[in-house]
C-alpha cells in the first residue's frame, strides 16, 4: 500500500517572509498583531487589530507570471518557491502530469475583489476593470497561479472551505497519492487581508474587539479573558510526496500522514459543534490506527472566540483527557483562515523534529469551559513521535490530520 | 496638449503598468513583438490609457490597428483633437 509523507515546507506568514522567521518569532513568543491604521474608515467595524504580512520582492516573480497574482497568490507562489527549494526538487521534474498542486482558501484575492468592486462602483462602470482582477479575484486563484508558477500539468485543484481549506488541501493531495493518481503534490493554503475579511467576522460578533489598544495582547486562545478572534494573512504549503519515490531520492522526511479525515456537522453555518468535532478527530485517528493515548501533542484550531475554544476543549478533553499537550498558534499570528491548517501543520512538524512544544500565546488564565486538558503554557521539551492537527472551519466543516515521525 | 506630453504619458503607462524600462520605449517599438505584450495586456493597456488621458477609447475601432508607441501616440493626438472638436 502507499504511503504519503512530507518532504518539503514553506510559508509567508504574519511573522515573516519564510518558515525559518515564523519559527523564530514563535520561539521568541513574538505577537504579529497590530492595530491597523485606516481601518476605522469602515463605518461600523469594531476590531481594529490584525496580523499583516509583509509583501516583499514580489517583483522577483516575472510580470508575465505576477499579473494574474493579487496579495494572497505572490503569498501561495512565494511559499511554493520556498518549498521547491525545501525539498530539493528541480523545475525540470515538476512536468510529466505526476506532480499536481491544490492550494486553499476563503475565497479569492480579498483586497483584489475590494478594488474591482470599488472601481465599478458607484456607477456600475465595468470601464476601469482589467483583464487580470478577474484572475485574482477568482475562488482558484492561489492554485491556479502557483501551478502556472510552477507550471506544473498534474492536478490542480482548489479546496474552498474556509479555515479548513488548508488541511483539505492537505487531505485532498494524501488521497490522490494514496489512490496512485500523483506521486507528489504542492498542498496548503493562503489568504490575504483586509478590513472587510475582518468586517465579515465582526458582524458576527466573532472578532476581538476589547484590545485595540492593547493589540498583542489578542486573541488570547482557551483564555478567560478572550474576546474573539484577530485575522491574519499568508501562505503555508507542503510537498506532499509518495515514500518509497521520497527515499529514492534521498528527500529529508518531516513526517508521514497516517490518518485524515473531514466531515461536516449539518447543524449550523456558523457555531462550532463539538460532537462533529468528536467523530472528525476519532475517524483521523482511527484511520491512523493510532489510539488518543499514542499522541503526543494536539496542535488546536482555538481562534479565541467564546463559543469555539469551549467546543474544541470539550472535545479534546473528550477523547485525550489532560494527558495530551495541546496549544494553538493563533495568539502569535491570528487567524490566518486558509493558510492556518497548512501553516500551523507546518509549526507542528518543526515542533515533532525539535522535540519542543510551544505554548499557546496570550494564555493566561485557563477559562473553566476550557479546563481539563493539557494546555501548553510554556516552551516545553517533550519527544513528539505522532502530532493531531484540527481545523474546525464556518459553515461546520471540521478536518484533521494525523502525521507521524519516520 | 503637446505631442511630447503624450509621448510622455503612454511612455509612463509601460512604465507603470507593464515594467518596461524607459530605454525599450522607442517610437518604432513594436508592441507585441518588441515591447513584450500579450492580447490579455492588451486589454489592460486600453484601460490605462483611458485612464491617463480621460478619453473612451475601449470601443474604437482604430485601437485594433496599433502595433508601435508611435501609433498610440498618433492615435492619442486624434482622440484628444476630437474631443476638442466636439
Amino acid at each position: 500500500m502507499r504511503r504519503v509523507v512530507i518532504t518539503g515546507v514553506g510559508g509567508v506568514s504574519p511573522l515573516g517572509r519564510d518558515v525559518a522567521a515564523l519559527v523564530d518569532g514563535i520561539e521568541q513568543g513574538r505577537s504579529a498583531v497590530r492595530y491597523m491604521e485606516g481601518w476605522d474608515r469602515y463605518k461600523g467595524l469594531q476590531s481594529l487589530v490584525a496580523a499583516p504580512a509583509e509583501l516583499l520582492d514580489e517583483k522577483r516573480i516575472p510580470r508575465r507570471k505576477r499579473r494574474s497574482m493579487g496579495r494572497m497568490s505572490i503569498f501561495a507562489v512565494q511559499a511554493a518557491e520556498e518549498v521547491l527549494a525545501d525539498a530539493g526538487l528541480d523545475r525540470e521534474e515538476l512536468g510529466g502530469g505526476r506532480v499536481g498542486c491544490i492550494v486553499g482558501s476563503t475565497m479569492g484575492s480579498a483586497e483584489s475583489m475590494n478594488e474591482t468592486f470599488e472601481s465599478m462602483l458607484p456607477e456600475r462602470d465595468l470601464g476601469k476593470l482589467t483583464s487580470m482582477k478577474f484572475f485574482q479575484c477568482v475562488s482558484h486563484t492561489a492554485s491556479m497561479n502557483v501551478a502556472h508558477y510552477l507550471e506544473l500539468t498534474g492536478v490542480v485543484m482548489a479546496t474552498s472551505a474556509a479555515c479548513a481549506s488548508g488541511l483539505q488541501a492537505i487531505g485532498a493531495g494524501y488521497d490522490l497519492i494514496m489512490s496512485g493518481r500523483q506521486d507528489a503534490v504542492f498542498c496548503g493554503g493562503a489568504e490575504d487581508l483586509h478590513p472587510t475579511v475582518t468586517g465579515s467576522f465582526d458582524i458576527l460578533f466573532a472578532t476581538s474587539t476589547g484590545y485595540n489598544d492593547r493589540p498583542e495582547e489578542t486573541p488570547r486562545p482557551f483564555d478567560k479573558n478572550r474576546d474573539g478572534l484577530v485575522c491574519g494573512e499568508g501562505a503555508g504549503i507542503v510537498l506532499l510526496e509518495e515514500y518509497e519515490r521520497a527515499v529514492a531520492r534521498g528527500a529529508r522526511i518531516y513526517g508521514e500522514i497516517t490518518g485524515y479525515h473531514t466531515c461536516g456537522s449539518g447543524v449550523h453555518v456558523s457555531q462550532s459543534n463539538r460532537q462533529s468535532m468528536v467523530q472528525c478527530m476519532r475517524e483521523a485517528l482511527r484511520q491512523a490506527d493510532t489510539a488518543p493515548d499514542d499522541i503526543d501533542y494536539v496542535n488546536a484550531h482555538a481562534t479565541a472566540t467564546i463559543h469555539g475554544d469551549e467546543e474544541e476543549a470539550g472535545a479534546i478533553r473528550e477523547i485525550f483527557g489532560d494527558t495530551v499537550p495541546v496549544s494553538s498558534m493563533k495568539g502569535y499570528i491570528g487567524h490566518t483562515l486558509g493558510a492556518s491548517g497548512a501553516l500551523e501543520l507546518i509549526l507542528s512538524l518543526v515542533m515533532m523534529r525539535k522535540g519542543e512544544l510551544y505554548p499557546t500565546l496570550n494564555l493566561e488564565i485557563v477559562d473553566p469551559s476550557c479546563d481539563g486538558i493539557c494546555h501548553v503554557t510554556g516552551k516545553t521539551a517533550k519527544t513528539v513521535n505522532t502530532v493531531l492537527k484540527n481545523s474546525f472551519a464556518f459553515g461546520g466543516i471540521n478536518a484533521v490530520l494525523v502525521c507521524r515521525k519516520v | 496638449m503637446a505631442d511630447e506630453e503624450i509621448v510622455k504619458l503612454v511612455n509612463e503607462v509601460f512604465e507603470e503598468s507593464f515594467e518596461i524600462e524607459p530605454e525599450r520605449l522607442k517610437p518604432d517599438a513594436h508592441v507585441f513583438n518588441d515591447l513584450g505584450l500579450d492580447s490579455l495586456d492588451t486589454v489592460d493597456l486600453v484601460v490605462a490609457l483611458q485612464q491617463k488621458f480621460g478619453v473612451k477609447i475601449r470601443s474604437d475601432q482604430r485601437v485594433r490597428a496599433i502595433r508601435t508607441l508611435d501609433d498610440i501616440y498618433g492615435f492619442i493626438a486624434a482622440v484628444r483633437e476630437e474631443s476638442r472638436d466636439s
